[in-house]
């Protein structure tokens, strides 16, 4: 059975199941260098917040695959992630870990940690679950 | 499709006396209920406020009611209960979604709110006079009806007593510049025009859409039947569908972009059961707001004001349970993943905002392509020109956004937009909420303390028995 390296909120059940090699984005600089790179589609977007804004031009160009470490379907990049059918896992927390967010209290640490962790990895989204998503190996 | 085979659609029991309605989230609520039993979200959590409210103001009220000039204290206490419930109900898990990245909205969201709260009474109230009272109010909630492709909308018209009135008062109250029993007469000058709006949209008596099991059912029947005739089946998987859903999503990206990713881009109204069994959502995607500065991108792309999407869902189809159109215009399913049931679809072009409805023409999906690529671009460019803007930049461009575009379709109407800019200075930044600007970022104000005010309803204080209905604030101490 492959391993579960996060989960969190599924924002839809979908029978997509995307793969691809983990990119954290920390600046709008970021996602502009990815759509300029032509290779958007080999990879799981992994982001910080909820919001649609920081992802906006990789949603309207075919991102195939999203995370988050905050938010939740009911937020803006759920909302559009739905709207695109593009299977998104919010609020991610690692598996191995016992950090989790919570609103206002969460430091750095718990981001960079997941960032960490999952940047780079190739994986793929299980979003089959009425309520949970999972980020799944898939090296 | 997969997890609803052999399942059959239920959401009409939501509907029956007494259903309690599904729970889309484990939270509960408190707010000014100390010690009683914690309210829910949903239809449940509607009849729990109502059963606690003092006054009759949540129930069906009749015209009179709404053209008197003034809310009781009890009212004023009930309306602001339910609309710090409501909001905890549309926006708690919304809330959760952290920093944008991009765009600093829980400053310029605080900002605004304190800004409408001060500055919008008596633009409001002057809106009030051009139109000859409150009746004139009233006749600009019922455009809606009868029109697609307007911002007299349900989150536009919950916004100026949820936003502007609640969420206002609630951080001025937080940051202690004002006490309970201030700004009363204020209070119901920004209650009354929501209502009065509200009312004249709904016209069954109710003013929110939670009110009435999460139903936004304000077109006239024959208003709908011009554009129920413009349908065009959708088969699953279909190229047509897969061009249609695309374009709902993209511009709908767009919307919310141009509207620095807040709701007021979008706009669902609904749902409406067909005579065929499939349950309409109209969806007014707002692309190209012209007030807005940046928006000169989209004037770029040649795209209109508003695309506005008809769009029939089989509620067999995804064993539909519950349907919510909320009180910001937003519909969420249960199941969550609705696109693959959509069977039909319409798109409609509303050039500018008062573009006559005899001139809004349809676009055939087939001839899409065109339309996506221009609202495309127009993302794109818009991103990179805000990713290029500093801080206080997009702190104030995204306060406007809140605090001119919330009113903004009610003053257009009501023929006071440029009186508003000309003789009450729209457009500029009070002194005081300017000086705010610099303590909404010290102690965690704007992203823990107001984010916990607002969406606990801690922060939404009673006006006590006392309060002075003609009272405003006059000490500074």
């Amino acid at each position: 059975m492959a391993e579960v390296l996060a989960e969190g909120y599924n924002v839809f059940d979908t029978a997509k199941s995307p793969s691809g090699t983990i990119k954290y984005l920390s600046s709008p600089a970021d996602v502009i260098g990815l759509i300029k790179s032509g290779k958007l589609k080999d990879h799981i977007l992994l982001v910080r917040g909820g919001t649609t804004t920081f992802l906006a031009p990789a949603l309207s160009m075919g991102a195939i695959g999203v995370i988050t470490m905050s938010g939740a379907p009911e937020s803006h990049l759920g909302i559009l992630s739905r709207e695109f059918q593009t299977p998104c896992v919010m609020t991610a927390y690692l598996t191995s870990s016992d950090s989790r967010y919570e609103v206002g209290k969460t430091g750095d640490s718990h981001f960079e940690e997941i960032a960490k962790a999952l940047d780079g990895r190739r994986v793929r989204l299980d979003c089959t679950d009425h309520e949970v998503g999972r980020v799944v190996a898939d090296d | 499709m997969t997890t609803t085979e052999g399942k059959r659609a239920t959401y009409k029991q939501r509907y029956e006396q007494g259903d309690d309605g599904l729970r889309f989230q484990e939270l509960t609520y408190t707010g000014n209920f100390v010690g009683m039993e914690p309210v829910t979200d949903g239809i449940k959590g509607d009849r729990m406020m109502r059963e606690r409210a003092k006054s009759g103001v949540l129930e069906k009220v009749s015209k009179e009611d709404v053209l008197r000039d003034q809310f009781t204290i009890d009212e004023l206490n009930d309306l602001n209960n339910y609309l710090a419930w409501n909001i905890w109900d549309v926006l708690v898990m919304r809330a959760t979604e952290g920093v944008s990245g991009m765009i600093p909205r829980q400053e310029y969201e605080i900002l605004a709110f304190m800004h409408e709260f001060y500055r919008w009474p008596e633009i409001l109230r002057m809106a009030t006079d051009e139109v000859g009272g409150g009746q004139g109010v009233l006749d600009i909630g019922a455009t809606a009806r009868r029109e697609i492709g307007t911002k007299v909308n349900a989150v536009h018209d919950w916004c100026i007593g949820a936003v502007g009135f609640g969420m206002g008062r609630c951080g001025l109250l937080a940051l202690e510049v004002i006490g309970p029993d201030d700004y009363v007469e204020e209070s119901n000058e920004i209650l009354k025009f929501m209502q009065r709006i509200l009312w004249g949209k709904r016209q069954d008596g109710y003013i929110l859409n939670s009110q009435d099991n999460y139903r936004c059912r304000i077109h006239e029947a024959d208003f709908l039947e011009q554009i129920t005739a413009q349908l065009e089946p959708l088969e699953a998987d279909s190229p047509k569908h897969g061009a249609f859903t695309q374009f709902n999503a993209a511009a709908e990206l767009l919307s919310f972009l141009d509207h620095y990713d807040c709701r007021l881009g979008l706009g669902d109204t609904g749902p409406y059961e067909l005579p065929n069994g499939q349950l309409l959502i109209l969806r007014d995607l707002f692309v190209n707001e012209e007030v807005f500065h940046w928006s000169d991108v989209c004037d770029d792309e040649g795209l209109p004001h508003c695309y506005t999407l008809a769009l029939t869902i089989d509620p067999e189809k995804m064993a539909l349970a519950e349907i919510r159109v909320n009180d910001i215009s937003t519909t969420f399913t249960r199941p969550k993943n609705y696109i693959e049931a959509i069977t039909g679809g319409a798109v409609f072009v509303r050039e500018k905002w008062n573009t006559p409805m005899g001139e809004v023409y349809p676009v055939a999906i087939d001839d899409l392509g065109p339309h996506l690529e221009r609202v495309q671009n127009a993302t794109l460019k818009l991103y990179a020109k805000t990713a290029r803007m500093n801080r206080r930049d997009l702190i104030w461009n995204g306060q406007y956004v809140y605090y001119v575009d919330m009113i903004l379709p009610h003053l257009r109407l009501a023929g006071a937009y440029e009186k508003a800019c000309t003789d009450y200075q729209l457009w500029e930044v009070d002194q005081r909420v300017a000086n705010y600007y610099y303590d909404i970022t010290k102690r965690g104000f704007a992203q823990e303390t107001v984010p916990q005010k607002i969406f606990s309803g801690a922060g939404y204080l009673p006006f006590s028995d006392n309060a002075d209905r003609r009272r405003s604030k006059y000490r500074w101490l």
